[in-house]
């Protein structure tokens, strides 16, 4: 059975576009034109493999139904889609919990790539040859459940913080480039002009430093990149 | 149509002269330095006495220049807060405008790509061709409308024909059904069949098309009903209503839907198409006629009414001497 796949999407002429080409790749697509709808089934128990978000809708924006799905404790994959192609909407878009984000208008193979570069990578994460769990100092990370307990807490991870931090567990002790991480995690050119890269950093050492502000474990080396140490 | 093309500077807003607020700035803070050095004045205890003419003159200059600072405050603030909703607007129209070609754009772009990459039956080629034809025309509406915006503004008519209103409408009804896909019910016109009036049929049909396309756009999914009525009054003007009984809205927003880039709500919470220039492309070619144009709403859910006034109506029958001075009213 293909991955079941959650298109939120109000432009019905291109919401069908989607689900046509979605439905002939194998994929079960359900779609829903409308925001507070969709946000009825975002907060409830997941329920899909991934989910393609608009970010113009009727009756909630996609950057709030980001967040909030994500406050609900859902980490489906997300991807967005939409008009909205500044660099500051994209830095927002992954800001609130996007995994993947593609501006309107788009090739139909790109975007048939991306969906299935977002669950590949939610498997690579969860899957491998490498440990299901890590320790880093007192933080236990499963890369199965997408979980990180620190401090007799669990937080847990997008796919995007989990791929990046299991790039980063990969190559402790090691200087990871920032275009190496723009490439191997956002799927983008590694001279990309973003700061995407630095805020995700800040949110994984939210979860894995004592004092974020004086990092331990995840030290950014000026001019190099990040360094992970367990 | 005049086929001139405008430049971005035709799509902004008029803009206020700088220098009004320069002199108003330098001004306002010459009160505050007069002020200042009659506090002074006064101040210099035992220097002027209390019954001295000079302390009343500085008391009455003090009062009306403080009165002045004030006046002078409050229309700076009433400026500035025109200023934040212009640019708040600007912003909803860059917003709005970007979504309207791209949205279309995006859609022609996957079902080319899905004509290309897919082996297809006839029919779906067929009902993709369809789909695509609508983004087509959806896409020719917002470049119309932007092009549209720039040529009526501040415009008279610039070449008045005779010309049939009740047309017009007609013309306008069958374009909305066919671009909406509704049916002939969904449309109810009252009035003649034939009203002439002088003006351009292209500008009015522009006009009359935007005002029937909002009252389909406005009306609830599967509750289309616009009811159109034609007129002419004792005084030798046209009346047309249009008359839905959609989403409606309040008093507020009545005061303000016809200005340029002006949108109901956030854009990135967008639930209806448009850019915000239908209702200022009306209020243009119906004020470049010579007319009026209004709105109405019992309130929010209780539908709209827009009525549009124009002079110069013609007799049935063509005669020069009534054109003549039909043209004289427009020019």
């Amino acid at each position: 059975m293909g991955a079941r796949v959650l298109l939120v999407e109000d432009e019905i002429n291109l919401a069908k576009g989607i689900e046509f080409n979605l439905g002939l790749e194998g994929y079960q697509v359900q779609m829903v034109d409308d925001g507070l709808r969709a946000l009825e089934i975002l907060t409830a128990p997941p329920a899909h493999d991934l989910v393609v978000l608009d970010v113009m809708l009727p009756g909630m924006d996609g950057f709030s139904l980001a967040r909030r799905m994500r406050e609900a404790g859902n980490y489906t994959p997300l991807l967005m889609l939409t008009a909205k192609s500044l660099p500051e909407d994209m830095v927002q878009g992954l800001t609130v919990g996007a995994d993947d984000y593609l501006p309107k208008p788009f090739d139909l193979p790109v975007l048939l790539a991306r969906v299935k570069g977002l669950l590949r990578r939610r498997d690579w994460t969860r899957g491998g040859d490498d440990p299901r769990t890590v320790k880093i100092g007192d933080t236990d990370v499963d890369f199965a459940s997408f979980e990180v307990r620190a401090r007799g807490e669990t937080f847990r991870l997008t796919v995007l913080e989990a791929t990046l931090l299991k790039l980063l567990v990969q190559n402790q002790g090691r200087v990871v480039a920032k275009g190496e991480i723009l490439e191997k995690v956002w799927n983008l050119s590694p001279d990309t002009e973003t700061r995407a890269v630095d805020n995700f950093i800040v949110r994984l050492r939210r979860y894995i430093e004592v004092n974020p502000r004086f990092p331990r474990h995840l030290e950014t080396v000026r001019g190099a990149g990040y360094r992970l140490t367990l | 149509m005049d086929p001139m093309t405008p430049g971005p500077s035709q799509l902004a807003p008029a803009k206020r002269p700088k220098w009004m607020h320069i002199t108003m700035g330098v001004s306002l803070i010459v009160v505050a330095v007069a002020l200042t050095v009659g506090w002074h004045i006064l101040g210099a205890e035992g220097e002027i006495p209390k019954a001295n003419t000079l302390r009343w003159v500085v008391y009455f200059l003090g009062t009306v220049l403080f009165l002045l600072l004030i006046g002078g405050l409050s229309l700076m603030v009433v400026l500035l807060v025109r200023e934040v909703r212009l640019n708040e607007r600007q912003s909803n129209f860059v917003s709005a405008v970007t979504h309207e070609l791209k949205t279309p754009v995006a859609s022609l772009k996957l079902y080319i790509d899905t004509l290309r990459m897919r082996e297809l039956s006839d029919e779906k080629r067929r009902d993709f061709y369809g789909t695509m034809s609508q983004d087509l025309d959806r896409l020719n509406a917002t470049i119309n409308n932007v092009l549209n915006a720039a040529m009526y503004t501040d415009k008279r008519v610039a070449e008045p024909h005779p010309l049939d209103l009740a047309r017009v409408v007609h013309r306008a009804l069958e374009l909305t059904r066919t671009r909406h896909q509704l049916l002939a019910e969904s449309f109810a016109y009252e009035g003649p069949e034939t009203l002439r009036v002088m003006g351009d049929a292209a500008a009015l049909e522009t006009a009359v098309l935007n005002l029937v396309d909002n009252a389909v756009k406005y009306s609830r999914e599967h509750e289309v009903r616009v009811e159109v009525e034609l007129s002419r009054n004792q005084d030798g003007q046209a009346h047309l209503r249009v008359r839905d009984h959609g989403i409606g809205m309040s008093r507020a927003h009545l005061r303000l839907i016809f200005n340029r880039f002006y949108r109901i709500g956030s854009e990135v919470r967008r639930s209806r198409t448009g850019t915000g220039l239908g209702l200022f492309i009306v209020r243009a070619v119906v004020k470049a006629h010579k007319g009026t144009v209004s709105a109405d709403s019992p309130g929010p859910d209780r539908g709209s009414v827009f009525t549009i006034t124009l002079p110069g109506v013609l007799p049935d029958a063509p005669n020069e001497a009534d054109e003549a001075s039909a043209r004289e009213v427009l020019a």
